[in-house]
């Protein structure tokens, strides 16, 4: 065998052996990364929407409906503090839908989206108005839009008595759907839900 | 949606495609297409990403009672006159979607399983302005990189929408085609 060969199929076998060794350091380095992401994600949450805190919270089961499947949402019990008052109650409540699933195949809301302002009418409508990303960063489709509006109405009307409608805005405005296919122009009926939680998956209805 | 239209049409129906290349008319553009035809029967058909994979899924509109200021036209309706609201035109014929739906759902449990027995009401834009039953069917977790899935899908698809416009026609005592 040629001299020169030699030495290149050295030098070959000495990189393939410095690539297998290095090779552990970097799976653990990815591993890593991957876990500070959500970690990155709770801290920007932080800066953007610091948590809610009132005089009259007080810690209870809330329950947050949370994907439960590709194609369904379902109550999640979460220790919550929760305000009295209903429109930091429903805030609070918001919050933990956008910032807490317990993993993120649970997450119906893009997890940058923010809730720009919530208000609630004397006549128990509820207006919750969300940054763009809870459009522009939802995957377009029937399906998922529903599980979005559904979580978001399911978890508020759980959790805050006497609402009796929701209204959803983007950016302080009225939009015509949400990520393309779902309807935002009406309301989303509250506390009228069906009585099994199939059925409160499988319905929304604008009032 | 090309196999499903060729699919209906070698089954004797009329098929009439709101669009027919990469141009994306508005939904009240396609509901003007659909409002043009008497006794039509509107068919929305939708591929998403998301959802159990291989699973369809159809849609009836669901509809308020208070109505929020809706977008889009609105034509000025009269209770005397024939002139419907635009972004309400659907609601007298919720009970026809509904039904349509439910058989058209029935249809595709039986041939993408995992798919839900029952039709799902949802506020689908698509639908809101159709003067006619109205449905929207949702194929789940079509990936680009499956091509083939889709165009598998068509056949059954194609059959499942015929069944319910069939059942449609008989339970409105018109001769099913």
């Amino acid at each position: 065998m040629p001299r020169g060969l030699k030495i290149v199929l050295v030098v070959l076998a000495v990189a393939v052996v410095a690539g297998l060794i290095s090779l552990q350091p970097l799976r653990r380095r990815i591993r890593r990364l991957g876990e500070s992401h959500s970690a990155d994600e709770k801290a920007r949450h932080a800066v953007l929407a610091p948590p809610i805190s009132t005089p009259t919270d007080v810690t209870v089961k809330a329950k947050i409906f949370w994907a439960a499947g590709p194609d369904n949402v379902a109550p999640v019990d979460v220790d919550l503090a929760l305000s009295a008052d209903p429109v930091e109650r429903s805030r609070q409540l918001l919050q933990a839908l956008i910032t807490n699933p317990p993993t993120e195949e649970q997450r119906t809301l893009p997890a940058d989206t923010t809730l720009s302002a919530f208000y609630l009418a004397t006549d128990g409508t509820a207006i919750a108005d969300f940054s763009d990303a809870v459009a522009s960063e939802l995957p377009s489709g029937i399906l998922s839009e529903e599980m979005a509006v559904n979580s978001i109405a399911r978890t508020l009307e759980s959790n805050v008595p006497g609402l009796r409608r929701l209204k959803i805005l983007i950016h302080g405005q009225e939009v015509d759907t949400l990520a393309g296919n779902l309807d935002l122009t009406g309301f989303f009926d509250l506390n009228s839900a069906p009585a099994s939680p199939t059925a409160a998956a499988n319905t929304i209805s604008p009032r | 949606m090309r196999t499903v239209r060729a699919q209906l049409a070698i089954q004797g129906y009329r098929v009439v495609a709101t669009r027919r290349d990469d141009s994306n008319p508005s939904y009240d553009d396609r509901a003007a297409v659909a409002n043009a035809y008497r006794d039509a029967i509107f068919i929305s058909l939708h591929v998403a990403s998301t959802g159990a994979s291989g699973t369809v899924r159809a849609y009836y509109d669901q509809f308020s009672t208070e109505p929020g200021p809706a977008a889009g036209i609105k034509a000025l309706a009269q209770p005397t006159s024939s002139l419907a609201m635009w972004d309400q035109a659907q609601r007298p014929y919720l009970d026809r979607s509904h039904r349509l739906a439910d058989v058209i759902q029935g249809q595709l449990a039986r041939s993408f399983p995992g798919s839900p027995t029952l039709s799902t009401g949802v506020a689908v834009r698509a639908l809101r302005s159709v003067l006619a039953p109205a449905v929207a069917v949702e194929t789940s977790s079509i990936s680009k990189t499956k091509p083939d899935a889709l165009a598998g899908a068509a056949g059954p698809l194609s059959s499942a929408i015929a069944a319910g416009i069939m059942a449609l026609r008989q339970s409105n005592g018109v001769e099913p085609r």
